[in-house]
C-alpha cells in the first residue's frame, strides 16, 4: 500500500522503523540517483543542516510532490529550487518524494529560548496550526510536518504567507498567516523548530 | 491577488478580525481567536478539536501500478480495468464525435485530450492556464469549456488536437467578485441547446446571493444566460432523463451537522424556478439551525432520493447504452467523490439507481473498493468523479485523486 497513512501499512512500517534504528540515516535506503543534486542543500537523507534549507526527511510524500509541483508550474518561486524541478516529470517527484518521506527525521538541533515554547504553543493552538498539522505538528497528507522543522526556513514561510507571496494550496495557511504579527512569527518558529519529531 | 495556484471549495473568510497584534504574546489585551479554516465554517463549539478535514488530491498523479487497483468490484459478469492514466486532477468528461475523451480538472489548470490509437490512449494536454477547467461539452465538433469565470468554445476542436485553436467567450464575469466558493463550474448541455451550469453557495453556509446556489443555463447562441432553478448549494452533475427530458441532478449537502446529517441529495427539476431548500432546508426535510428559523421544508422541492451524509455525489449520467444487462436502460449512475465529513466515512464508490414500476429510485453500489478504512486517514485511496458512457456501451469513471481514469465493461453472465 501507499504509506501515506498514517494509520496503513503497520508491519511493513514497523519492520522499517526497526531497520532504521540500527543503522545510521542515508544507509537505511539507497540514495536514488535523482536525490542526489538535492542532499547537497537538504541533508543527507534530507536532514537540513542550514536554518534556511528545510529538511525533508519524514514529511508526508503528498507534501513533497506537491511543493515540487508547485515550483514546476512557477506557483512557487526560488532561485535554487525553480531550476532544480524545472525538467522534474510528475514520476520523478513522485520518485523524490517516496524516497524523502521514508527518511528517518533527525533530532531537532534548534534549541527554543525560554518562554516560547509555552507562547509558541499558544500561538499553535490560537491560530488554528494544529487543527490542520495535528496536535503534535507531524503533518499528513499534503499538509507538511512542522515540529523540527528549520528556523529560518519556517519564518521566511510564514513571512511569505502572510505577504501573500508564498503560493498556497487552499488558500488555508494564507488565511492563516494574515493575522499574525513578525512576532508571533519569529516565535512560531522559535516553538515549531525546537520540537523533535517522534523517532521510531 | 493572492498566489493561490489552485482554486479551492474553500472560501477564505472576509470577516477576520485582528486578533493578535500584540508586540509581545505575554503584554497581549483579550483578543478575539483569529478566523479558522474556512472550510471549517458552520462547526458547532464541539466540533473545534474535530480531526476531520477535506483531503486533497495528488497533483503530480499516481501510477496506476501504485495503487491497489486490483481491489476494484464490479458486480458478476461486469469487468472492471485500468483504461488511461497520467491525467492528474481528471475530473469531467466529454466524448467527440471522433471518438476523443476531454477531461477536465479543477484544482490544476488543464484540459486533456484522450486519443484511442489502435488500443492504445495517448493523452495529451490540450489546454493549459485555465482558471479550473471543470466543465467540458462537446457538441457538433465544438468543445466548450467551463472555467470559473466564463464558458468558452473551442471550434472544429478535434482536428485541431495539437494546436487548439484561441478560445471564443460564450459568456464572461460568472465570477464577478472573484471570492473563494463553489464556483468550479459543471457543464452539460441541455435538450433545449443551452448550456446548464451551476454556480454554488459561496461557504458551507451562508447566505447566497441571487445568482448563487442554482443551476443557471445560457444560450450558446446568443450569450443570454438565466437561473434555472435555485436553493442547491452546489450541484457537479447533471443528466437530463432520456424520455421525460426533465433534469436530474446531484446536491452537496452541509457540513458540520453529524455524521447522518444531512444527506446529500438527488433531485429532479420539473420547472423553471424551483428552489430546492438552501440554505434554509436541507434534504427536504431538515430547517438549517441558523437559517432555518422561522420557515418550513413545505415551502420547497423535496429530494427524489437521499444519497448518504456528506457522500458527494460528482458525475452522474442515465445509462442508454447497449453494452449492459436490460434492467440498467436509463438507470443512473453516480460517483460519490467523499465523504470526508463523518468520522465514519462511506461512499467512494460509483452507485447505481434504478427506478422501480412506480418511479421511485433506489440505489445499490455498483463500482466499490475505493474505500480502504472507513476509520483511517486517509480512508480511501482513490476518488472516483465523473461517469461516461462510451459508445460501445462501457462506462469511463475518472478519479481525480490520481489522475487515472478506469472503464467498466460487461462480458455476460
Amino acid at each position: 500500500m501507499s504509506g501515506r497513512s498514517r494509520n496503513s501499512g503497520g508491519a511493513a512500517a514497523m519492520f522499517a522503523a526497526a531497520l532504521c534504528f540500527f543503522l545510521p540515516y542515508a544507509a537505511a535506503d539507497e540514495v536514488p540517483r535523482k536525490a542526489q543534486a538535492c542532499v547537497a542543500c537538504h541533508g543527507l537523507g534530507g536532514n537540513s543542516t542550514d536554518p534556511a534549507m528545510p529538511s525533508l526527511a519524514g514529511q508526508p510524500a503528498q507534501f513533497i510532490s506537491m511543493q515540487l509541483f508547485m515550483f514546476r508550474e512557477g506557483n512557487r518561486k526560488d532561485p535554487q529550487m525553480s531550476p532544480m524541478a524545472s525538467s522534474l516529470s510528475n514520476a520523478d517527484m513522485n520518485e523524490l518524494a517516496a524516497y524523502f518521506s521514508r527518511q528517518r527525521p533527525a533530532a531537532a538541533s534548534h534549541e527554543t529560548a525560554s518562554g516560547n515554547a509555552a507562547a509558541g504553543r499558544r500561538l499553535a493552538e490560537q491560530h488554528h496550526c494544529v487543527q490542520c498539522h495535528g496536535p503534535a505538528l507531524l503533518g499528513l497528507q499534503h499538509i507538511p510536518r512542522l515540529a523540527g522543522q528549520q528556523f529560518a526556513y519556517l519564518r521566511t514561510q510564514l513571512r511569505g504567507f502572510k505577504a501573500r507571496t508564498r503560493a498556497d494550496f487552499d488558500g488555508n495557511m494564507t488565511s492563516a498567516a494574515e493575522l499574525l504579527s513578525e512576532n508571533d512569527i519569529e516565535i512560531l518558529a522559535d516553538y515549531l523548530s525546537g520540537l523533535t519529531p517522534p523517532r521510531d | 491577488m493572492s498566489p493561490a495556484p489552485f482554486r479551492s471549495h474553500i472560501s477564505l473568510t472576509s470577516a477576520l478580525v485582528c486578533a493578535l497584534t500584540a508586540a509581545a504574546a505575554q503584554a497581549q489585551a483579550p483578543a478575539a481567536p483569529a478566523a479558522p479554516p474556512s472550510w471549517q465554517q458552520g462547526r458547532n463549539a464541539e466540533q473545534e478539536k474535530s480531526p476531520l478535514h477535506p483531503f486533497a488530491i495528488e497533483v503530480t498523479g499516481k501510477s496506476a501500478k501504485q495503487l491497489p487497483v486490483d481491489k476494484l468490484k464490479v458486480p458478476d459478469g461486469f469487468k472492471v480495468e485500468v483504461w488511461a492514466e497520467g491525467l492528474p486532477g481528471a475530473r469531467s468528461m466529454a466524448l467527440g464525435s471522433k471518438g476523443t475523451v476531454f477531461v477536465g480538472t479543477r484544482q490544476l489548470k488543464d484540459v486533456y485530450a484522450i486519443v484511442d490509437r489502435g488500443g492504445k490512449r495517448e493523452v495529451k494536454t490540450l489546454l493549459k492556464d485555465l482558471d479550473s477547467p471543470n466543465g467540458v461539452v462537446f457538441s457538433r465538433g465544438t468543445l466548450y469549456v467551463a472555467e470559473r469565470h466564463r464558458i468558452t468554445r473551442y471550434d472544429g476542436i478535434e482536428s485541431r488536437l495539437d494546436n487548439p485553436p484561441e478560445a471564443k467567450v460564450v459568456v464572461d464575469g460568472l465570477d464577478p467578485q472573484k471570492q473563494p466558493g463553489h464556483f468550479w463550474k459543471f457543464l452539460a448541455l441541455g435538450p433545449d441547446g443551452k448550456l446548464y451550469y451551476n454556480v454554488g453557495a459561496p461557504g458551507n453556509i451562508v447566505m447566497p446571493s441571487y445568482f448563487q446556489a442554482s443551476i443557471s443555463r445560457v444560450d450558446p447562441k446568443t450569450g443570454i444566460i438565466e437561473n434555472y432553478v435555485q436553493g442547491v448549494r452546489n450541484s457537479v452533475g447533471f443528466d437530463w432523463h432520456p424520455q421525460t427530458k426533465q433534469l436530474w441532478f446531484g446536491n452537496h449537502g452541509r457540513d458540520w451537522l453529524g455524521d447522518e446529517s444531512p444527506n446529500d441529495t438527488l433531485h429532479v427539476a420539473t420547472r423553471k424556478g424551483q428552489h430546492f431548500g438552501y440554505p434554509y432546508c436541507h434534504q427536504g426535510d431538515t430547517l438549517d439551525p441558523e437559517f432555518g428559523k422561522n420557515r418550513s421544508c413545505s415551502e420547497f422541492t423535496p429530494p427524489a432520493l437521499k444519497l448518504g451524509a456528506h457522500i458527494a455525489p460528482i458525475g452522474m449520467r442515465f445509462y442508454t447504452g447497449k453494452m449492459f444487462p436490460a434492467e440498467y436502460q436509463n438507470n443512473i449512475f453516480i460517483a460519490f467523490r467523499g465523504s470526508w465529513n463523518r468520522t465514519i466515512k462511506q461512499g467512494y464508490n460509483v452507485t447505481r439507481v434504478s427506478f422501480d414500476a412506480d418511479g421511485k429510485p433506489k440505489m445499490e453500489p455498483f463500482l466499490t473498493g475505493f474505500l480502504q478504512d472507513e476509520k483511517a486517514d486517509p480512508p480511501m485511496w482513490g476518488r472516483p468523479n465523473d461517469v461516461m458512457v462510451m459508445r460501445d456501451g462501457s462506462l469511463l469513471v475518472s478519479d481525480d485523486q490520481n489522475g487515472i481514469i478506469y472503464r467498466v465493461s460487461y462480458a455476460g453472465k
